[in-house]
């Protein structure tokens, strides 16, 4: 039978009994008591009897030769006595001069290194980029003129993914944007008694900008992040180099389907919220006396065929933007699961980046279109 | 431990008619055997025959289907709670790929344990984990983050952790996979001087034959077809000696026989 008993440290003569099983777990407050034991008496020699020492796992063994390589004066050293002949041979198989050095973690790179690296990296990201967009318009230039094959399996696939189980999500999100705005936008034109000019707000905003916008963003955190999620592990599993070994380019096997699905569904997810921010903007109107059929009505004069065209065209662009930085992200990944999840961050921060910029680039170029 | 006296102890690990699987799929059914102190028991068999999911069983990642499975004379089939971590704390498991935390240096690994289960000071710590590391021969490597290490040094360093906490079984899920010959060897000489100076107690999966014969008391052989425990014994005799020809099969690293369809 073991006993379990910690050992005791008896003091005063200036001598450590050791005794029972010192393991991880009973360790701690011995080597303290040890330790205080050496500091108190630093001109006694210390006497460590481990002749009651049933066993010592690891950390006992770390304790006992942590005691033996203390740098003592000259008639203080430590002796370890009656210890097992085993136990004595592994502790005197260590050399202290090995353990000289203390331990210290790699030091953080300072703020001025910081900057740089993030200054080189980002420009190095924005050539990467620009590279990626030119290598996707070439692939998807050679598949849509049937130079290289579709795979339209994957097309379907992710389009099923991408689109049709992200309706949900995109009508809700549509509907709130249109009874919002034609709520707020209400209560201030009630004032100037020109409530019907909402219904020109609510269309125009939802044409033109909030249906391709909220579309966008969403599609960016649900699919986006999951394009750069998908090809990351792909990546970290050394499937892409599978790929690229196999002689074939992995951005027509990996990123040209995303990017097709995503210029198609992007749109027709865009028309869904459309039509659902339209109805919600119409709901709130009923409570400002506005029917259906003024709504209506009201709706045609104010938009026409340009705005919806204008806001599908964004959302195609915005959907191929986001799949590029989706893939771009996905086979940039580093090693390791970690890895992984800073690409998907990463491509949920920079396609709404993006899109806003673009959003923004393309009011200017409308404004000086007269469109 | 070798100071550590051990007559009346239970068996390390005892495995009575384990049956695994997941859901319906049965792996292995009806296997029973001991692991005694102080012995390097080797789980072989081929690939698919359920040895990497036996080792999960083993330490209480899965549960079993049925039977019953003694960590040191305890059930961790029916412990909860505190009583399943402390028995899991007796075992020290290293993971096919080392399962270094990516976020931490080498010696951080090792020093893990120790920080999240002792009192003990940051230099004491360090310096277990230090000699921890020299026992497996990673003094070199202690500032490197795993990502900047091999697929040995990641074996050795998981090692190196598995006994941080003082566990005195280890369980090695295929240590020397996917190592070179010299890394592999160094390794099993790592194993064996382990056990020969500090009285660990080893499961080893693999089905390196090299290493089995190296570093084996004893094997424990499954075969995914029967999916039971087919041979138990020493190495070296199971292949000379057994009446089974599939154990002989796997020891002499003999083909199947062509099948009549494959000639046609």
């Amino acid at each position: 039978m073991t006993t379990a008993h910690a050992a005791g440290v008896a003091e005063g003569t200036a001598t450590i009994v050791l005794g029972g099983r010192i393991t991880a777990s009973t360790v701690a407050p011995i080597w303290r008591a040890a330790l205080e034991t050496l500091s108190r008496n630093p001109d006694h020699p210390i006497r460590v009897d481990a002749a009651k020492l049933e066993y010592v796992d690891s950390t006992g063994i770390a304790f006992l030769f942590d005691l033996r390589r203390r740098e003592r004066s000259q008639g203080a050293e430590v002796q370890i006595e009656n210890l097992a002949p085993n136990l004595a041979a592994l502790i005197n198989a260590w050399d202290p001069a090995d353990f000289a050095q203390t331990y210290r973690r790699p030091p953080a790179i300072g703020i001025a290194e910081h900057v740089g690296r993030s200054t080189g990296q980002v420009l190095a990201e924005i050539q990467n980029m620009i590279a990626f967009l030119g290598e996707c318009t070439a692939a998807m230039g050679r598949a849509l003129r049937g130079r290289d094959p579709i795979r339209w399996g994957d097309v379907v696939a992710v389009a099923t993914e991408a689109g049709a189980n992200a309706v949900p999500i995109v009508l809700l999100v549509g509907f709130l944007m249109g009874v919002i705005i034609a709520f707020q936008t209400a209560l201030v034109a009630q004032k100037f008694g020109a409530v019907i000019f909402v219904v020109d707000g609510v269309g125009i905003a939802m044409l033109r900008e909030l249906g391709p916008l909220m579309t966008a963003i969403v599609f960016a955190g649900r699919t986006g992040a999951a394009f750069a999620a998908q090809i990351g592990t792909q990546k970290v599993n050394e499937e892409v180099n599978a790929i690229i070994t196999f002689g074939l380019p992995p951005v027509r096997f990996l990123v040209v389907p995303r990017l097709l699905a995503a210029a198609l569904v992007v749109p027709l997810l865009a028309v869904l919220a459309n039509i659902i921010g339209v109805f919600g903007g119409a709901l709130v109107m009923l409570t400002f006396d506005i029917g259906f059929l003024q709504y209506y009505s009201e709706l045609l004069r104010a938009v026409d065929a340009t705005d919806l065209i204008l806001g599908l065209v964004k959302a195609i662009v915005f959907g191929f933007v986001i799949a590029a930085i989706g893939c771009r992200r996905g086979l940039a990944t580093g090693a390791g699961a970690a890895a992984v999840g800073r690409s998907a961050t990463s491509t949920v921060v920079a396609s709404i980046v993006w899109i806003v910029v673009l959003d923004g680039l393309f009011a200017v170029l409308t404004s000086r279109l007269n469109l | 431990m070798s100071a550590a006296t051990t007559t009346g102890r239970p068996p390390a690990i005892s495995v009575r008619d384990l049956a695994i699987g997941y859901g319906e799929r049965v792996l292995l059914k009806d296997a029973s055997f001991d692991v005694h102190r102080g012995e390097i028991l080797v789980i072989l068999g081929g690939s698919g025959s359920g040895k990497s999911s036996l080792m999960k069983n083993l330490i209480g990642l899965y549960r079993p289907l049925a039977g019953e499975m003694l960590i040191d004379g305890q059930s961790i089939v029916t412990a909860r709670g505190d009583t399943r971590a402390h028995l899991q704390r007796k075992l020290g498991i290293m993971y096919q790929s080392g399962a270094l935390f990516g976020s931490l240096t080498t010696l951080e690994n090792v020093r893990f344990p120790l920080d999240e289960f002792t009192d003990l000071g940051l230099a004491e710590k360090n310096l277990t984990a230090r000699m921890l590391l020299r026992q497996v021969e990673m003094a070199h490597a202690e500032s490197l983050m795993p990502a900047e290490l091999s697929g040995g040094m990641l074996k050795r360093a998981g090692i190196a952790r598995a006994m941080a906490l003082g566990a005195d079984i280890l369980m090695l899920d295929e240590p020397s996979a996917g190592l070179d010959p010299i890394t592999a060897a160094n390794l099993d000489r790592t194993i064996l001087s382990l056990r020969a100076n500090l009285g660990f107690t080893f499961v080893v999966v693999t089905h390196e034959l090299t290493s089995i014969f190296t570093i084996a008391d004893r094997a424990v052989m499954l075969d995914p077809r029967s999916r039971s425990i087919i041979a138990e014994g020493k190495p070296a005799e199971l292949r000379d000696h057994s009446s089974d020809p599939r154990v002989r099969q796997f020891f002499n690293r003999q083909p199947d026989a062509i099948t009549p369809k494959l000639e046609t």
